[in-house]
């Protein structure tokens, strides 16, 4: 019992220390350029771009695909920086020699982003509803809200993984706005999957997001959470494979920095 | 005479300089090449209704998406930049005027970014298969010559800017999109609220962006691509007149106040 409680401390007081840690030397300008305009123009320039491919009636398609999508921007961004900064600040080696639990310490990590990353989807959808006449009266807010939450839980998945190869490379920021760029391609947010290449569709149902949107978009058409409720569960599936995928690849990590004595050489 | 022949080879050496330290680092390789490749394999498939005429305006319009992101984030940061390293007290101390050093690594970034067009041509050219010929080849060489040179001069402007300010530099994350919107690179601005047209009027990017597709596209006519050649040299005058005040008020300021060095 005491050693749940002692996770559970560890846990939360990680995923503070590490948010607080990330953000606090922002000034509240930086968190709103990075949280707020460029969010809005990202939605914005996608969403002409689409308007202007397709014509102002598919607005709501890529206003949707977009808001979901910026779950990446605290999911990886924010995720990766937070299991990074500790290699970057030289707190890497006092984690590594502590007996704390190494799931809670790893999975904390990600905790605060997941919550920060619902309120960046749920503010790019407001975007959505007071620029580009996003309609979300048939909408079932808590249905939208579980989908909102799963796309962020997922995609910190993938930046815990991230997050990782962060520990073992200089150019982790490369890697993240690759991959966070390559969502706007794969997960269907600008682009019908159905008109992708059968290549390009397998890797997309392979990435967190994809399921996610295509809920989202159904649910704002006026969906129940009954009909996409498989697509939810096997979004939680993806970000599950994820964090397991993330933690392992954290623990070899260790293992192999201990025995060469590479902790945080760069 | 000789004065100018010394700048030239300090211009050539900042710009061979920064093109070693830049290629190396992943950031900048994204900005360059990877994400206007992105945003062009985007704008090929989303476009692609519209037919294949549709191909050139996104080559030439994701390669702006890409001189401008280097322009911001490179050549803005190019005097923080040697203050991170430590280089920034020997090169304000050098007789060589500050600006013609910023200049040249401006250049190499802007020449750099040229690349991302040649890119994302090659994208449209050998997985879409698209026909890009280029309508008016001889004013697209010079409107990209003249996109050079208001790049280039607006890089000497947001570099001090940046630097004096702190509170601007924080704004660059969020100021990538904004001008991909405002400049019309990938769609034109006739679609966005009409408050809008003067502040894209302001902006260099939107004449460069509407010589190189009226040129490249095809259908401007000799009028309109008159003006924003026009446009974009007024701008580099501005830009460079502003840039000799905003550099003498940054190394007065620094000196003044000993922050040289110092964030």
């Amino acid at each position: 019992m005491r050693s749940v409680t002692l996770n559970i401390r560890l846990f939360f007081q990680g995923a503070l220390l590490s948010y607080v840690a990330l953000f606090r030397w922002l000034s509240p300008m930086t968190y709103l350029a990075s949280k707020v305009l460029m969010p809005l123009a990202q939605i914005l320039f996608f969403s002409f771009l689409g308007m202007y491919a397709t014509g102002q009636a598919n607005a709501s398609f890529y206003v949707i695909g977009n808001a979901i999508q910026l779950a990446a921007v605290s999911g990886i961004f924010g995720v990766t920086m937070s299991i990074g900064g500790d290699r970057w600040e030289g707190t890497l080696p006092y984690l590594f020699g502590t007996p704390a639990n190494r799931m809670a310490m790893f999975v904390g990590r990600a905790f605060f982003h997941v919550l920060d990353g619902m309120v960046g989807v749920v503010l790019a959808l407001m975007w959505g509803v007071l620029l580009l006449g996003l309609d979300l009266s048939h909408a079932n807010p808590l249905a939208l809200g579980l989908t909102i939450l799963v796309a962020t839980f997922s995609t910190s998945g993938m930046g815990l993984l991230l997050g990782c190869i962060s520990l073992i490379t200089l150019n982790v920021m490369f890697i993240n706005n690759t991959v966070y760029f390559s969502l706007l391609v794969f997960s269907g947010a600008n682009v019908p999957l159905s008109t992708l290449p059968a290549w390009m569709q397998s890797v997309a149902w392979a990435l967190p997001l994809t399921r996610s949107i295509a809920a989202a978009r159904q649910i704002i058409a006026g969906g129940s959470l009954a009909e996409v409720a498989p697509l939810l569960w096997m979004e939680v599936l993806i970000g599950a494979i994820y964090i397991l995928a993330g933690y392992f690849l954290f623990r070899w990590f260790e293992r192999q920095a201990k025995l060469r004595g590479t902790l945080d050489i760069f | 005479m000789r004065k100018l022949t010394l700048y030239a080879r300090v211009i050539l050496a900042s710009a061979e300089m920064s093109v070693r330290e830049t290629m190396t680092d992943g950031f900048v390789v994204f900005g360059i090449f990877v994400q206007p490749l992105i945003i062009a394999l985007l704008g090929l498939w989303m476009l692609r209704d519209r037919g294949g005429d549709y191909g050139i305006f996104v080559v030439v319009g994701s390669g702006l998406t890409g001189l401008w992101s280097s322009l911001l984030f490179i050549s803005g940061n190019s005097i923080t930049h040697e203050r991170w390293t430590g280089t920034l007290e020997t090169l304000v101390g050098v007789p060589t005027p500050m600006g013609v050093i910023v200049l040249g690594k401006n250049l190499a970034n802007v020449l750099q970014s040229i690349g991302s067009m040649a890119v994302s041509y090659l994208l449209a050219s050998l997985l879409f298969g698209y026909p890009l010929t280029v309508a008016q080849p001889i004013q697209f060489v010079i409107s990209l010559f003249l996109t050079v040179v208001a790049f280039v001069t607006f890089g000497l402007v947001i570099a001090p800017i940046f630097v004096m300010n702190p509170d601007v530099q924080r704004w660059q994350n969020g100021l990538e999109f904004p001008i991909y919107i405002l400049a019309g690179f990938l769609f034109p601005i006739a679609l966005l609220p009409g408050w809008t047209t003067p502040i894209s009027y302001l902006l260099a990017p939107y004449w460069a962006a509407q010589a190189l597709h009226l040129t490249s596209s095809g259908g401007g006519t000799s009028g309109e691509i008159s003006i924003a050649w026009g446009m974009m040299l007024l701008f580099s005058l501005v830009y460079v007149l502003l840039s000799r005040t905003l550099f003498r008020v940054m190394l007065r300021k620094a000196r003044s106040e000993a922050t040289l060095g110092l964030e």
